[in-house]
């Protein structure tokens, strides 16, 4: 094994219980909302299991709507749409981020994490733009001032990008590049499912770190060996689309395979993906074993 | 004044219009009773002969809102509902707690008094066995709280009829047409003044234009929550009164307007109201009133 520390981490969504019922009797009794018990509940999963690099748990909505519902020219419907100029009128994730990391103890680190450009653009219904192009710029531009503002409170910024597993554009680099140009933090890329065909495109990207889904999808360890990479890598350790657990050898067992290939290139293990769809203690469990695997690794 | 360019659909609960055109039905009052929790029988009887009695002489129609805070007064106040009201009048039930909602449609169940009922409300703290128990025991009519804790903006109430802002499996319309309810009113949640209370006012008129379906709100909250209007301590109930106007002047069909005693005052100003928006209407868009309208009432 190399002797550098590997860390453990999350890709950001983590599953809560949203009280409804509270919700309306705060609103009969005209009280404020208070979504701080939620993000306290997902982070303080997060810290007691053990891991390293916590987020927010991305507890208010899913990840698309966490940033169309305050970015100007977005309207959210059953798929928001787009019926404006996108413009970054109020930051987004930035005073739940500030609070997570209230809670934290300084030997523990925060992953801020933003919706990636392509895939808020592939998930909107564009009504204004009609250009698939000219709308992710838009919105990497958002992204850029929001990642600016989250630098203060954050230890690395992760750009999630799903949809580059079925397309990676061929503009894919400068639209990342829009967003993490002039960053001061470490960046990441996750791009989850079987990422094979875009591996090329996906060395060329402006991050430090790519993070994939490691565990469901093995043979990716495979398909990287054809290259050789300048990025570090977070590597996904324990499945975030299956209920079972994994036993903490088998979670050993594949982080060292992955630490064949990549050496001293792995910095983080991680869920796959976030675990938001999982049931919470089962989320719990697999943040716990992931954090035994790493100990067991670390030595 | 305007006409919604959809088509605008009508409720109907025993001789009761609810919806339309603006102009062509008049606006229909929800006057609220017991809301402490403990019924004062002979003081409400008072106050429904006047309402009625107003009710008749203007042709605003009225609808007592029942405030059942205890399970050991739902039987009471059912029965003082078939022994004072008139015999086929509608009512509606106004319940926070789920428990007391199933029990009291248990009640009006075994009363056959479930066409004369209007259920307020369903919303987004509706739980699985209040589900069940609407399924078993569905009222003529119900009142759905379009508030949504993400998002206090117009577009927020749309979005939690659309998809119930990811809080619910389904959103919060689908959700109560699977239940069986035929007959379904928009309430626009109104708020405390400061936490973006004029929305409920300006969904209004989105809300029926997307909809067709009849749209009101409970303005008398944004009233009872001001802190301002408490240095204007002998205006209040006139202001409390007036704001009930809003809601026909920007299309609504219906008032919720707060304690059942404000009746005196609430009543002649929506009749004059009405009188007046027909006026407008009739003159730009041919809409004609119905038979019952306040207009018809002029001499």
């Amino acid at each position: 094994m190399n002797n550098h520390r590997i860390a453990t981490s999350v890709i950001g969504s983590y599953p809560v219980s949203i009280n409804n019922m509270d919700f309306m009797s705060r609103y009969f009794t005209q009280k404020e909302i208070n979504w701080n018990i939620y993000i306290s509940s997902a982070v303080q999963d997060m810290t007691q299991a053990g891991i390293d690099i916590v987020a927010d748990g991305q507890t208010r909505d899913p990840f698309i709507q966490l940033f169309t519902r305050k970015l100007k020219g977005c309207r959210i419907r059953d798929r928001t749409e787009i019926h404006e100029p996108i413009e970054y009128v109020q930051p987004i994730t930035i005073t739940d981020q500030q609070f997570a990391r209230s809670l934290l103890s300084s030997q523990s680190q925060l992953k801020g994490v933003l919706t990636g450009p392509y895939t808020l653009t592939k998930s909107c219904v564009d009504l204004f733009y009609h250009n698939e192009k000219e709308l992710a710029f838009a919105f990497a531009h958002a992204l850029h001032q929001e990642a600016q503002a989250l630098l203060p409170f954050v230890d690395f910024i992760s750009i999630d990008e799903p949809f580059f597993v079925n397309e990676c554009p061929e503009y894919a680099k400068e639209l990342l590049l829009t967003i993490t140009k002039g960053l001061s933090c470490p960046t990441l890329l996750h791009a989850c499912g079987d990422i094979v065909p875009v591996i090329p495109a996906l060395l060329e990207m402006p991050v430090d770190i790519l993070s994939h889904e490691f565990k469901a999808s093995p043979h990716l360890l495979n398909a990287f060996k054809e290259y050789s990479f300048p990025h570090h890598f977070c590597v996904g350790a324990v499945r975030s689309d299956s209920t079972e657990v994994e036993p903490v050898q088998e979670i050993v067992d594949h982080v060292k395979k992955a630490c064949d290939l990549f050496e001293d290139k792995i910095l983080q293990i991680s869920p796959d993906c976030g675990q938001r769809l999982l049931p919470r203690t089962v989320a719990y469990q697999k943040l716990q074993h992931l954090v035994q695997a790493g100990r067991i690794i670390n030595g | 004044m305007f006409s919604f360019t959809t088509e605008q659909q009508t409720m109907h609960i025993s001789d009761i219009t609810i919806g339309g055109q603006p102009g062509q039905y008049p606006t229909v009052l929800f006057g609220g009773l017991f809301f402490s929790g403990q019924p004062n029988f002979p003081k409400a009887k008072q106050q429904l002969t006047t309402m009625l009695s107003l009710s008749k002489k203007t042709g605003i129609p009225t609808i007592p809102d029942f405030f059942i805070r205890k399970e050991e007064v739902i039987e009471q106040i059912l029965d003082f509902i078939q022994t004072t009201l008139p015999q086929t009048h509608p009512f509606s039930v106004d319940i926070i707690e789920p428990s007391i909602k199933i029990k009291t449609l248990e009640a009006l169940a075994s009363r056959n008094l479930l066409k004369r009922t209007i259920y307020n409300s369903i919303h987004i703290g509706i739980k699985e066995e209040e589900q069940e128990a609407l399924r078993r025991f569905t009222p003529e009519m119900v009142i759905l709280v379009a508030f949504n804790p993400k998002d206090k903006s117009p577009d927020g109430k749309i979005e939690v009829i659309e998809n119930s802002a990811y809080l619910l499996d389904k959103g919060l319309l689908e959700l109560t047409k699977d239940l069986g309810f035929t007959n379904i009113l928009i309430d626009t949640a109104a708020l405390a003044p400061g936490d973006n209370s004029g929305a409920a006012i300006a969904a209004i008129p989105v809300i029926k234009e997307e909809y067709g379906l009849p749209t009101g709100c409970a303005i008398h909250n944004v009233v009872e929550k001001s802190t301002w209007l408490q240095q204007y301590p002998s205006a209040k109930k006139f202001v409390d009164a007036a704001s009930n106007m809003t809601i026909p002047l920007f299309g609504g069909d219906y008032a919720i307007f707060g304690p059942l005693h404000q009746a005196e005052l609430v009543i002649p100003i929506i009749a004059w109201q009405d009188i007046l928006l027909s006026e407008y209407v009739e003159e730009y868009f041919g809409i004609q009133p119905s038979e019952t309208h306040p207009r018809r009432k002029l001499g």
